[in-house]
């Protein structure tokens, strides 16, 4: 017979004496397991009833504005957005390609494309828009004029060299050494 | 350059205000305003020209008349033209061209320019130009900057400093918007 052999007829005449001990420790514990099980509950409960109160109360905004507005958590605020943590976060998260899964999401998506046509249709953004070209419009405009005043008075000043009269009342010519 | 007006304002809303120092313009700005007002009577002659030769091609007429067609629209090329410039001097003073650079024909003093006498420029501006363009040439040289046309119908073309198209535009939505804000919102039924 080999050691195996040996082991494995021990543990068979083992097992029934297992069973009949755990049977008899479930047996005994079952009323403590109710007991624990309710009281666990009981609880919960308490828990969930304390955290109902505390968010329908008016402290948990009084808390909030006042921890916004405390100097100390937005200088630690501050300390963690600027802290070599924080672009490490930003790093990873781009890394991850989220962003990218993201943004393909939302280019595949019609709401998308729904509110960018109703966006771009919207009298605010077409005025806008008009509002821009006409804008252009006048700066091009502007320059034309301010270039074709400098036109008349190059032209005037060489047409009175050509005959050899001198400027009359003419601004005098811009020194091409100032910028 | 620059000049100052004496006489009294008799008409125009349009003209310069008395007392007011006037800035003569000079050759290139009436060049380029005058380009722009060429583009316009060009780009609206060649619109009735095609839907008029368009008309004209269905129908079968005789040489003789479509010879006589042509004159008539030759002669409706020259009248139009001369009623746009002789038009647009006499009443604002501003051709589209001119309005687009800011500039004014009026009167030596300030005054809007009388039809007659913008029908007279009209012709002016063709006597000037008939010359090689030499009649444009005197602008260069005269000291309120007038040209063979000016001298003939007395005007002087002058600055006139405005609200740009953009900044009309701007008033008139920024009215619209203040004015939509004065009234009341309607009462529910």
């Amino acid at each position: 017979m080999t050691d195996d052999e040996r082991a494995r007829s021990r543990s068979s005449l083992l097992s029934p004496v297992i069973g009949l001990g755990s049977r008899a420790a479930t047996a005994t514990l079952r009323p403590v397991v109710g007991l624990v099980d309710a009281a666990a509950g009981a609880g919960v409960r308490l828990q969930r009833r304390a955290v109902d109160r505390v968010l329908e109360s008016d402290e948990l905004e009084r808390v909030v504005i006042v921890a916004v507005n405390s100097v100390h958590i937005q200088a630690a605020f501050k300390l963690a957005l600027e802290s070599e943590g924080a672009a490490q976060l930003v790093d990873s998260l781009f890394d991850s390609g989220l962003i990218d899964r993201l943004f393909e999401r939302l280019l595949e998506s019609e709401a998308l494309w729904h509110l960018i046509d109703e966006i771009a249709a919207s009298p605010a953004v077409t005025a806008a828009i008009s509002q821009q070209g006409l804008g252009f419009a006048d700066q091009v405009g502007d320059d034309v004029r301010a270039r074709s005043r400098k036109a008349d008075d190059w032209m005037e000043r060489a047409a009175r060299r050509l005959i050899g009269r001198g400027p009359k009342g003419l601004p005098p010519e811009p020194d091409a050494s100032i910028p | 350059m620059t000049g100052t007006t004496s006489g009294a304002v008799d008409e125009a809303p349009v003209g310069t205000p008395p007392g007011q120092a006037l800035d003569y313009v000079g050759l290139a700005t009436r060049i380029v305003s005058f380009t722009i007002d060429a583009a316009l009577i060009t780009l609206v002659d060649i619109i009735i020209g095609v839907g008029a030769a368009l008309i004209l091609s269905l129908l079968h007429i005789p040489h003789d008349l479509r010879v006589v067609l042509t004159a008539i629209g030759a002669a409706a090329y020259i009248i139009g033209s001369i009623a746009y410039f002789a038009g647009f001097w006499a009443t604002t003073g501003q051709t589209p061209g001119a309005r687009v650079m800011q500039i004014r024909v009026v009167t030596p003093d300030g005054t809007r320019v009388r039809p007659r006498w913008a029908i007279v420029r009209c012709i002016g501006v063709i006597l000037a130009a008939l010359p090689l363009f030499a009649g444009f040439a005197l602008i260069l040289f005269d000291g309120q900057r007038r040209g063979f046309q000016d001298v003939l119908a007395h005007t002087v073309v002058v600055e006139a400093p405005g609200p740009s198209i953009a900044d009309v535009s701007r008033a008139k939505k920024r009215a619209i918007y203040e004015a939509s804000r004065r009234q009341p919102p309607a009462l529910p039924e």
